[in-house]
């Protein structure tokens, strides 16, 4: 039955298949990695939600040049790479820096951004102003960018993020000392937050940094179009136009003159930001975190009645595999559990699409722990019972179906519904293997209008409505399994 | 209503041979030999720990004795010699099992169905009897346990007492050749034994065959037609029911005298 499911949902999500048919196809569909919470460069618009910002518009207009068909993939930063890598993704288009070691292992465009580093900080904070003042301090970072090298390098000791925005609200709050990114980020920041409590502090050493478009090494083809692509829209200036738009200055040739950004939200009161993410918010519940929580939970408790199920049994056969199961579902982070289903498995050439992969990791985990709620209960179905069950004749399925197990449900019902509603909420890291959930909206939001606090306030709240409503089914199901009880 | 029709006249209805047990080491029946002749109810006493119900449990396999012999009708299981591949030892199980009723000391009526719904559950799903036939069946065996128009009642909401009678009317409602009775009344407040006795007292009158275990020694006396003592997992006296009033063995005497001065 699960595998049912999951190949029913593998018809229906069926994935665009990618982009290394560049020759083949006359318009190849080509899959962008994005932030979609990186503003100006990748955000969505405060106004109709659709992924826009420098770096959306300037691939938008290579694969206008190149002929291709976009498709855009949100994840956090440190998902990028590992996306890129497990093919989810054709190519990077989020300010991605060329570093030596990012250049050995893939393929950069020409660069169409110029910029620098910059150090910031609290802004009552006056010890810190070059990168040797880094030495010993706690700098938020995100793992995979290369200002945490940059940082690294200067000795600092780093504190993971998932971005600019969780960076700053950590340096507002004082709980760090700096963090090192991108001037026109972080002017981004200043401009649409209006903050005061955060500053720019001083340059991150002197060198320029390039940002480009990154792809596989298998990927040549592709990456070539798209540098010709590039020299075309920097020759008829359309490249500029963009920078003009977004800079007020040209920042996709070197020595661009000074910067300014606009923010890319403004004006919006807190009221206002919250009634707009609203919808977007309810949208990712109705489209990920429910379905993810149903399929998941349906699927998880028939892999746990296997499994109970094999782990009473009188056979070594089944009862060690079950064991082992149970050990490492409940053994490991459920994190690690989703990474290995969505960038471990491609590697051994099982590739899910993220809405799947994030279901067979749930289920799975599920399934552990729900195998040890239904042989609790099953166990806690006295043992006379099943005694009676056999002198009427009844063989171990008969007594199960019939006697057992309507009686193990009465028990479980209780553990099973913490279950559930763990599951409710632990599909909030779905948003980490690109499915677009309740979580992962607010924190598109939260990005671009800088409104954490409300907004986290709101997505807690619709966590909390849901769950409310799944208890309220748990006492419903209580008194429909319990009638035989007085 | 006599049982046990198809067996040879000459034969009794029950045949234990060399029934020997342990648990973990330490033995509980060294050796029990018995008979029940159809339509007879024998009443097997003994004190705490002398194996009395593990004979009844072997003789439906809910103990695998050691080794020894039982035959119930025409199915008969050597457990010295079992078969060696699962599935015909399962079937002769089976085929043992289906030839007996029990009652348990604790009811282990099923909770989450009616009083109609547990008479009818073996004869449906077991036996695969058709369900109106069952039901009317059940109706008859409810009336006779003095229960009619309690069956749609949940075992929950139902006296220590009407709770065994249904018991009884559940394992009657296989239709067994042989009733096994483990204690059923032991577990029981003092004024609601007399019901289930009662029972059980018109059963035996109807010629149904009843192995019984029990302490109560004034009802064995006026039920039996034979008196089993078991004592260190031996048979150590049998007889009619002046076992009972005159035993012949200073243990059985002993443990008769303890047991009518408690009770």
């Amino acid at each position: 039955m699960f595998l049912l499911l999951l190949v029913a949902l593998a018809l229906l999500s069926a994935p665009t298949q990618g982009a290394s048919a560049a020759s083949a196809a006359p318009r190849p569909v080509v899959r962008v990695g994005t932030e979609g919470t990186y503003p100006p460069f990748s955000y969505a618009d405060p106004k109709t939600g659709d992924l826009t910002g420098f770096d959306i518009e300037v691939i938008r207009a290579v694969a206008q040049r190149a002929g291709w068909d976009l498709r855009f993939t949100k994840g956090t930063f440190d998902s990028l790479f590992p996306a890129l890598d497990a093919g989810r993704v054709d190519l990077l288009a989020d300010q991605i820096t060329i570093n030596p070691d990012r250049s050995a292992h893939y393929l950069f465009t020409t660069p169409y951004t110029y910029s620098h580093g910059v150090i910031v900080t609290a802004a009552g904070n006056h010890d810190i102003t070059t990168l040797a003042d880094l030495e010993g301090r706690s700098a938020a970072q995100s793992e995979t960018s290369n200002w945490t090298q940059v940082a690294k390098d200067a000795g600092a000791k780093i504190q993971y993020v998932d971005g600019l925005d969780q960076a700053a609200a950590l340096l507002a709050q004082g709980r760090v000392d700096a963090t090192v990114n991108d001037n026109i980020a972080v002017l981004d920041y200043l401009a649409t937050s209006g903050s005061t409590k955060i500053k720019i502090a001083g340059n991150a050493g002197n060198a320029v940094s390039k940002q480009a478009f990154v792809f596989r090494k298998s990927d040549a083809a592709l990456r070539d179009q798209a540098n010709q692509a590039l020299a075309t829209l920097a020759d008829d200036g359309t490249l500029a136009r963009i920078s003009q738009k977004y800079f007020k200055s040209d920042v996709t040739v070197p020595n661009a003159g000074k910067v300014e950004v606009k923010a890319s939200d403004t004006g919006r009161s807190t009221w206002q930001v919250v009634k707009d993410t609203a919808w977007p918010m309810l949208r990712g519940a109705l489209k990920g975190t429910i379905p993810l929580t149903i399929v998941s939970f349906l699927c998880g408790l028939v892999i746990a009645l296997a499994v109970a199920l094999a782990r009473m049994s009188s056979y070594g056969v089944l009862r060690v595999p079950a064991r082992v199961y149970i050990s490492i579902i409940r053994g490991t982070p459920l994190l690690v559990q989703l990474f290995i289903v969505f960038y471990g498995l491609p590697e051994i050439g099982v590739k899910l699409p993220s809405f799947l992969a994030a279901c067979l990791a749930l289920s799975l985990n599920v399934g552990g722990y729900a195998a040890e709620v239904i042989r609790a209960s099953i166990l806690g179905v006295p043992r006379g019972q099943f005694e009676a069950a056999t002198t009427i004749g009844m063989d171990y399925w008969q007594s199960m179906r019939r006697i057992v197990l309507p009686q193990a449900a009465r028990i479980a019902v209780p553990p099973l519904s913490n279950t559930l509603l763990s599951l409710v909420k632990d599909t909030s890291l779905a948003s980490i293997v690109l499915v677009t959930e309740l979580f992962r909206e607010a924190q598109v939001a939260a990005a671009v209008s800088t409104r954490t606090m409300a907004l986290y306030c709101v997505a807690a709240l619709y966590y909390w409505v849901i769950c409310y409503l799944v208890s309220l089914g748990q006492h419903a199901l209580e008194k429909r399994v319990g009638r035989f009880a007085t | 209503m006599t049982q046990g029709s198809a067996a040879a006249p000459a034969a009794s209805l029950v045949e234990v041979t060399g029934l020997e047990k342990s648990f973990g080491g330490q033995p509980v029946l060294r050796g029990v030999d018995l008979t029940v002749e159809a339509g007879t109810a024998t009443v097997l006493l003994g004190p705490s720990g002398s194996g009395k119900t593990t004979v009844l449990r072997a003789l439906n396999v809910l103990e695998t004795p050691d080794r020894g012999r039982v035959r119930i009708g025409e199915a008969r299981v050597d457990f010295s010699a079992l078969p060696r591949d699962k599935g015909s030892r399962r079937r002769e199980i089976k085929a043992l099992r289906a030839c007996s009723g029990m009652v348990f000391q604790s009811h282990h009526l099923f909770p989450h169905m009616t009083v109609l719904g547990n008479l009818i559950e073996g004869p449906i799903q077991v036996q695969g009897r058709p369900r109106d036939q069952a039901v009317a069946d059940a109706r008859v065996l409810l009336e006779q346990v003095g229960l009619g128009g309690r069956e749609d009642a949940y075992p929950a909401q139902l006296s220590g007492g009407q709770q065994q009678r249904v018991g009884i009317a559940r394992a009657l409602a296989l239709k067994p050749q042989v009733l096994l009775l483990d204690e059923p009344t032991s577990a029981l407040d003092p004024e609601l034994v007399g019901e289930v006795l009662g029972v059980i007292r018109d059963l035996a009158a109807e010629g149904w065959t009843l192995l019984i275990v029990t302490h109560e020694v004034r009802f064995a006396r006026d039920v039996a037609d034979q008196v089993l003592f078991l004592d260190q997992g031996v048979i150590a006296e049998r007889g009619g029911p002046e076992v009972l009033t005159d035993p012949r063995e200073e243990r059985t005497r002993r443990f008769l005298a303890r047991v009518l001065e408690a009770g």
